[in-house]
């Protein structure tokens, strides 16, 4: 088999190779992450209740520590504002106290505490699920 | 043979780079991941432009498969729309479960009041089962006027099927008369055009030219009952249809029925602004007449000479008073507010009585559910309304209070 001929099969079994791989890995968007850096922790002084950025969650820092509020309304999963006497969503009206507890329906649960924690690197970590 | 090995290798070589430049040449997927079902769906895609339905359907939420169907992560238009639920609309009556059902949406309990679908599917304007039982009766049909039969088979009635009818007038009637209920499609033109199912009442009709607009209201003005309710008669003499040949140009005239009479507020408020939730979609039980389940009268809001209007207070921040203003928030309703009260405990939430001295005649404020106007009104009790208390029906008012037209 001449030179030619190899590259030729070898140039071939690489396109194969490629397409299967591009195959194999081919993902449909995975959904939203399970966990976020969300960057140093003294960016959340005490005191402080910051919107994660891009994420539907609440940080708040108290003096009992780091406690994170999903924002996602746990009715239909609408994400809920935030307003002075705590959260309202805006698809059905379900609101909730600044505590995430539910002051009225039609959603029949509070807002769902979400895990949060600062790493060794001092960076806050949120966890989403 | 080298050269065959050499020809095959190029062949698929030139196959290999046709199929990367196809795929960068096609569409780039737009993907969103709805937060109800955490899976991901490209229908944005194409459908970019089309507006949100609703508030309380935001698409980053419910996503368009949910209640739409089809493949959500082709990008072949074919594939994508080949497994949709009925068509452009998904409430149609004959999928809608799917569509638009699941307890926490629209197919949960009565207690939570989630079962508009049990009770539309069950109510007369859906399974037209008094106007069948009706015309069944006046043919010798059946023994009565008890709705037998809808015209599909639901909750003990049977489906009416005019070839087992022995009377040609029946058949007749299957044939010409069965376009009002909400699963039929309208008559053609453009004074019946509406959707079917939910959308019948709550989305507007398809445009002239065909064109279709994502919306999804409790804000229906009368223009979206009359669809159905302003079209002419049906004929028991020729079991034909035969259309309003009148045409209205104002409002008064512009209503229903060309040969009723009507009050002032029969014709400018909208027929939703008095007609409650169970008139229109039922409360789940079968009736036979749409007088046995239209009860809103009168006197539901303006009292009679010897007693106010019901009333409610809302104490309760839970109320399904504040659920629906929520939907439709023409009125700032809040704890502490009461408003008017069918027969039925239904709240009438766009009607609040304002606050006045004791002992005072009170006022009600209406505000339109279609345009959010507002209007005042006074109680029969303490006026000089010489009404005959054990005559409450709304003829009786009229008698005084209708407009000649």
């Amino acid at each position: 088999m001449d030179l030619f001929m190899k590259a030729s099969l070898a140039g071939s079994a690489l396109l194969g190779l490629g397409a299967l791989g591009r195959y194999i890995s081919f993902q449909v968007e995975s959904g939203h992450p399970s966990k976020y850096d969300l960057g140093p922790a003294s960016d959340y002084p005490a005191g402080s209740s910051t919107p994660a950025p891009e994420i539907p969650a609440l940080i708040i820092h108290n003096d009992q520590g780091f406690k994170a509020l999903s924002l996602v309304c746990p009715h239909l999963g609408c994400t809920v504002n935030v307003t002075d006497e705590g959260f309202a969503c805006p698809c059905h009206g379900s609101r909730f106290l600044r505590d995430g507890s539910l002051r009225n329906g039609p959603a029949s649960h509070p807002l769902t505490s979400l895990k949060v924690e600062v790493n060794d690197d001092g960076q806050l970590i949120l966890y989403m699920a | 043979m080298h050269r065959y090995f050499f020809l095959t290798s190029f062949l698929l070589f030139i196959a290999s780079g046709l199929v990367f430049w196809r795929q960068n040449q096609s569409l780039k997927p737009i993907a969103i991941t709805t937060s109800i079902t955490g899976k991901t769906e490209y229908c944005l895609t194409c459908h970019a432009d089309i507006p949100e339905i609703s508030p309380s359907h935001p698409v980053e939420t419910f996503g368009c498969v949910l209640c739409h169907g089809g493949e959500p992560l082709a990008l072949d238009a074919d594939l994508a729309h080949s497994t949709m639920r009925g068509g452009s609309n998904p409430s149609d009556l004959s999928v809608v479960e799917t569509s638009c059902g699941g307890e926490m949406c629209h197919s949960g309990t009565a207690q939570a009041n989630r079962d508009h679908i049990q009770r539309v599917t069950t109510s007369l304007q859906a399974t037209y089962a008094g106007a069948i039982a009706q015309v069944r009766y006046a043919f010798g049909a059946q023994p009565d006027l008890t709705a037998r039969m809808g015209v599909y088979a639901i909750d003990g009635l049977a489906a009416f099927d005019s070839a087992a009818e022995s009377s040609p007038a029946l058949r007749s009637f299957a044939v010409n008369c069965l376009t009002c209920h909400l699963s039929s499609q309208p008559l053609e033109g453009k004074n019946y055009n509406r959707w079917t199912g939910c959308s019948a009442c709550h989305s507007p009709a398809p445009r002239t030219d065909g064109t279709q607009v994502h919306k999804l209201t409790t804000a229906m003005p009368y223009t979206q009952c009359n669809a159905c309710h302003n079209r002419g008669n049906y004929s028991l003499a020729d079991m034909q249809f035969h259309p309003r040949q009148d045409a209205p140009t104002d409002r008064l005239h512009d209503y229903y029925q060309p040969i009723a009479v009507f009050t002032r507020c029969e014709y400018t408020l909208d027929c939703a602004d008095c007609h409650t939730r169970q008139e229109a979609m039922g409360d789940g039980h079968i009736y036979s007449s749409k007088k046995d389940i239209q009860y809103v009268r009168c006197k539901t809001c303006h009292g009679t000479p010897d007693a106010l209007p019901l009333t409610h207070i809302i104490i309760d921040e839970n109320d399904l008073a504040l659920r629906l203003a929520f939907l439709n928030p023409v009125i700032d309703l809040k704890v502490g507010d009461t408003i008017l009260m069918t027969d039925k405990g239904e709240p009438l939430w766009n009607i609040r009585e304002l606050p006045g001295a004791a002992g005072e005649t009170p006022t009600y404020e209406l505000f339109s559910k279609a345009t959010g106007d507002r209007f005042t009104f006074k109680p029969v009790m303490g006026s000089t309304c010489q009404q005959n208390p054990n005559q409450p029906q709304a003829s009786s008012c009229h008698e005084c209070h209708a407009t000649q037209r």
